[in-house]
């Protein structure tokens, strides 16, 4: 054992031997080998240039764990104590690239073929056809154009979550009761949401909101029959259900913040709105804008509400990227074609979103 | 049979103590008698099979459901030894809607599986999840089932890639394959000239209408001054669907007081269910009697979808959209049918042959004693697609929406000829003429399918309401055996034409194409779109076969 080296973070510091160093080379390169013959071997008989394989993939996935498990093997082999640590972290990132990184590869791939499930052919490769199929598509940048005042009316959301934060953060009589009672519509799933109030609160002969509407006066109300109304309910129907989650995120940061501050301000004479508007609002932007950022981003994945209540309709009007890629995907088996939309709009959001917090973050430097 | 109108009958029969004891005394007879004299009385079989459990006497269960299977066993025992199939094992994938199709298959495959010595193994699948399902094992290759449920739509897909099994002559004999409604013979079912399936269902669109607004004598009277002269009377075509629905705005109805209302269109997509019913609407325009074809081109896959006939089927939607209720742009045939035409609004409904009996029986409807049937509505002058005229002949084509489901067996038997033997022999204990009776006359989730079933003598002797089941019945049967049925095409994915046409009629009706031509030459052009994808040249090879071209 060595007294010399790193002691505080190695226990032992093992004498490994070279050929102890060899073998667990070996081991890795015998199985990595075996794993990418066994694969090649089974893309060749799938393409039909050799005329014995395997039934299926799972031999290429059994060659993938021998390897995977040589490999962490071999880090002890080779390296002792310090492969050791390794072993630590190496399953879990052999998971992510399994279970992450090659799914998002062959959907990459998959994003330029022509698979349709109905196809005779199966899949086939066709370029960029799928992107111009894309750059012509009106359903595409329609569905794309409503996800704009989707996202928009998250910073009406925000507003009356705030709103409702504070008032929860105030000194209200029941405020527990209330507090829990505002969680409430957080707890529904969108899709309970769609058919309770959707489907049936919004039911224009029986449901209760119609009859209502009729009592205010509005003779034939319709909830979804013009596309500007039922764009505003899909959004109502949005914001009741997740306004709660922006309200508990607000209130948290609400209750964090330090009261020295805020007394200060009143000690200075500052009104109710001054100290909301120059002291509470800053102090919350941090706060505020993961709130908004998370918030976008569910916001970007709607598809339940719409799908169960409007289908899209009408005309288009209330379709998100989702679910029209739902319908491209699922009720049209297009594959290729749906995984280029889901793919295009993952590399948007993520565009979209760093550019977000990149504006935001100017708002959010803190004193160092 | 559906569900509603077993309950139906059940809640108008109501048990009386004289019922009790008759379906006491006749299932004590029917346990005392020996099974010898049981399998030998056949004439009295399909009397006594619908005695189980007796009209009246609560829903059936999985031991009536195997009491069944025992029953009907006769058909299989002529064909297969006892025993015969020991250690062999299938799996079936079929659906669990209402807890029916597979439920039962069970409980009638019981004494099946103890006679033939095999075991099955089940897939139970969600109505939501199944196209889905079947689409992913076809194209990964991964058909991991011996026998399937599946509707006739879906033949293109799995028939036309030969991944099914062709039905053995014996299995033909077996079932009784003439004793099929006109429609579900041949070319249904059958691929390329050899048969596959085995029918247990049937499927067709029928016309729904409120008999109570054509007995009204003001209505009458107001047709008479504001009408065009014809009788006041149910429309025999969509001429006067039109005109009807037109005249009654403004009017109110007879029977909830509120406004009146005619045609009911679905105007909201329906996961691509909701294209049947433009099709019923275009059928008697767009089907012409001397040729098969009316949604495709069969030589060359051009979509006739915007040809004159459906043009003027969406054009009549159009012209009609503002006299339907307010919220219609955002009814689907669910609404219509069920939220407004049996909760009493509108008065005239393209459905499902069971709308019907839902008429009669659903909690919601208010319109079981008003409803009357019939086939769709024809029309006065037809669409010739290869003259490119109208013809002036009268015309009537009933549209065979979905066609019913069916049992095949898959060609992963084919290399075992036990196996092979066995699965055949399970599909046609399923489709067999006695069990279809039983599962016409109780809740199945199946419709008649077989003309057999339509004698209605033993319908009337097992209990039920002979002018209610002939109103009901004779709509289908009229339509089944119609010679100018609309079949539809059995290609692969035609339920992705029928998902991207409703996208598009969504965008027609909410007027964000110039005209009803315009709307109808997007959808065709989506269908050319997907024809190509899938592959134009198959397709017209599969869409041949599938007319028996």
């Amino acid at each position: 054992m060595s007294t010399q080296g790193d002691l505080l973070h190695i226990v032992t510091s093992d004498t490994i031997s070279p050929r102890r160093v060899r073998a667990g080379r070996v081991l890795v390169w015998v199985a990595g080998l075996g794993f990418l013959g066994v694969a090649a071997w089974q893309i060749l008989f799938a393409s039909g240039r050799v005329p014995w394989g395997f039934d299926n993939w799972r031999p290429v996935l059994l060659a993938y764990l021998v390897w995977a498990t040589a490999l962490c093997a071999a880090q002890v082999i080779v390296r002792g104590e310090a492969g050791k640590r390794t072993l630590f972290i190496l399953p879990a990132v052999l998971f992510v690239v399994s279970l992450v990184v090659f799914p998002l590869l062959f959907g990459l791939y998959i994003s330029f073929t022509d698979w349709n499930l109905a196809s005779q052919q199966g899949m086939q490769p066709n370029g960029l056809n799928n992107l111009r199929q894309m750059w012509n598509d009106a359903f595409f940048w329609n569905a794309l154009k409503n996800m704009v005042y989707y996202v928009l009316a998250v910073f009406v959301e925000y507003a009356i979550a705030f709103g409702l934060a504070l008032l929860l953060n105030a000194q209200i009589r029941a405020r527990k009761f209330f507090r829990v009672t505002f969680l409430l519509p957080l707890m529904l799933s969108p899709v309970a949401v769609s058919w309770m109030i959707g489907k049936s609160m919004m039911e224009i002969r029986f449901g209760p909101l119609a009859r209502l509407a009729r009592e205010l006066g509005w003779d034939r109300p319709s909830f979804f029959g013009s596309p500007e109304v039922a764009r505003f309910m899909i959004m109502a129907m949005d914001a009741w259900t997740f306004i709660p989650f922006m309200m508990i995120m607000l209130l948290a940061g609400l209750q964090a913040l330090p009261k020295e501050v805020i007394e200060a301000s009143k000690v200075d004479g500052a009104s109710a709105w001054q100290s909301f508007w120059e002291v509470i609002f800053p102090l919350m932007l941090p706060v505020s804008v993961t709130a908004i950022v998370i918030r976008v981003i569910f916001k970007l994945k709607l598809a339940d509400i719409i799908i169960n209540v409007t289908s899209g309709g009408p005309g288009g009007a209330t379709d998100s990227v989702t679910s029209f890629i739902f319908r491209e995907y699922r009720d049209r088996s297009n594959v290729g074609y749906g995984t280029l939309l889901a793919m295009v709009y993952l590399v948007l959001i993520i565009i979209f979103v760093t550019l977000l917090l990149k504006v935001v973050a100017r708002f959010m430097e803190r004193p160092q | 049979m559906k569900v509603d109108l077993y309950n139906r009958i059940c809640a108008a029969q109501k048990m009386s103590r004289r019922q009790v004891l008759k379906s006491g005394a006749a299932l004590g007879a029917v346990a005392a008698m020996p099974k010898m004299s049981m399998a030998a009385s056949h004439g009295n079989l399909r009397a006594e099979i619908l005695k189980i459990p007796g009209v009246g006497a609560g829903s059936p269960t999985d031991a009536d459901w195997q009491k069944v299977g025992e029953m009907v066993l006769g058909a299989t025992k002529a064909n297969v030894s006892e025993g015969e199939f020991a250690g062999v094992e299938l799996t079936f994938m079929g659906l669990n809607n209402q807890n029916l199709h597979n439920f039962l298959f069970r409980g009638f495959l019981k004494p099946w599986e103890a006679y033939t010595g095999a075991k099955i193994n089940w897939i139970d699948l969600a109505q939501a999840d199944y196209n889905a399902r079947l689409q992913q094992s076809i194209a990964t290759g991964t058909v991991d089932f011996d026998i399937i449920e599946m509707g006739a739509p879906f033949e293109g897909d799995v028939l036309g890639k030969g991944l099914a099994s062709e039905m053995p002559a014996w299995v033909r004999e077996q079932i009784d394959m003439n004793d099929y409604v006109g429609y579900l013979q041949a070319p249904v079912g059958t691929w390329g000239g050899k048969t596959y399936r085995v029918s247990i269902d049937g499927d067709c669109h029928t016309f729904s209408y409120r008999k109570d607004y054509y007995d009204d004598a003001s209505m009458a009277e107001a047709w008479a001054a504001e009408g065009d002269g014809s009788a006041w009377e149910a429309p025999k075509t969509w001429q006067m669907v039109q005109k009807h629905t037109k005249f009654l705005k403004g009017k109110t109805d007879p029977l909830t007081g509120l406004d009146a209302y005619g045609y009911l269109d679905p105007l909201k997509g329906w996961g691509g269910f909701g294209f049947y019913f433009l099709e019923s609407r275009a059928t008697a325009y767009a089907k012409h009697p001397g040729d098969p074809a009316w949604l495709f081109d069969p030589d060359t896959m051009k979509p006739r979808v915007n040809n004159p006939a459906f043009v003027r089927a969406i054009q009549d939607v159009l012209d009609v959209m503002a006299d339907q209720p307010a919220d219609q742009i955002n009814a689907d045939p669910g609404t219509t049918g069920f939220q407004e035409f049996l909760a009493g609004t509108g008065s005239m409904l393209s459905w499902w042959g069971d709308i019907g009996s839902s008429a009669r029986t659903s909690d919601t409807s208010v319109v079981g004693d008003v409803v009357g049937f019939s086939m769709l509505p024809g029309s006065d002058d037809v669409y010739n697609n290869a003259t490119g005229q109208w013809e002036n002949t009268p015309n009537e084509a009933p549209n065979m929406a979905y066609i019913g489901w069916g049992v095949y067996v898959m060609a992963t038997v084919d290399g075992d000829a036990k196996k092979h033997k066995a699965a055949w022999s399970a599909a046609a204990h399923l489709g067999g003429k006695d069990i279809a009776l039983w599962m016409s006359a109780y809740p199945s989730g199946f419709q008649p399918y077989r003309n057999s079933q339509f004698n209605y003598d033993e319908w009337e002797a097992a209990g039920y309401d002979r002018a209610f089941i002939q109103d009901y019945l004779g709509s289908n049967l009229d339509s089944y055996n119609h010679p100018n049925a609309a079949i539809e095409p059995r290609i692969p994915g035609i339920f992705q034409y029928y998902s991207v046409a409703e996208d598009e009629l969504a965008k027609t009706y909410a007027g964000q194409y110039a005209s009803a031509q315009e709307g109808a030459d997007a959808i065709a052009a989506a269908w050319d779109k997907i024809t190509d994808q899938i592959g134009r040249e198959s397709q017209i090879k599969l869409y041949k076969a599938s007319l028996g071209m």
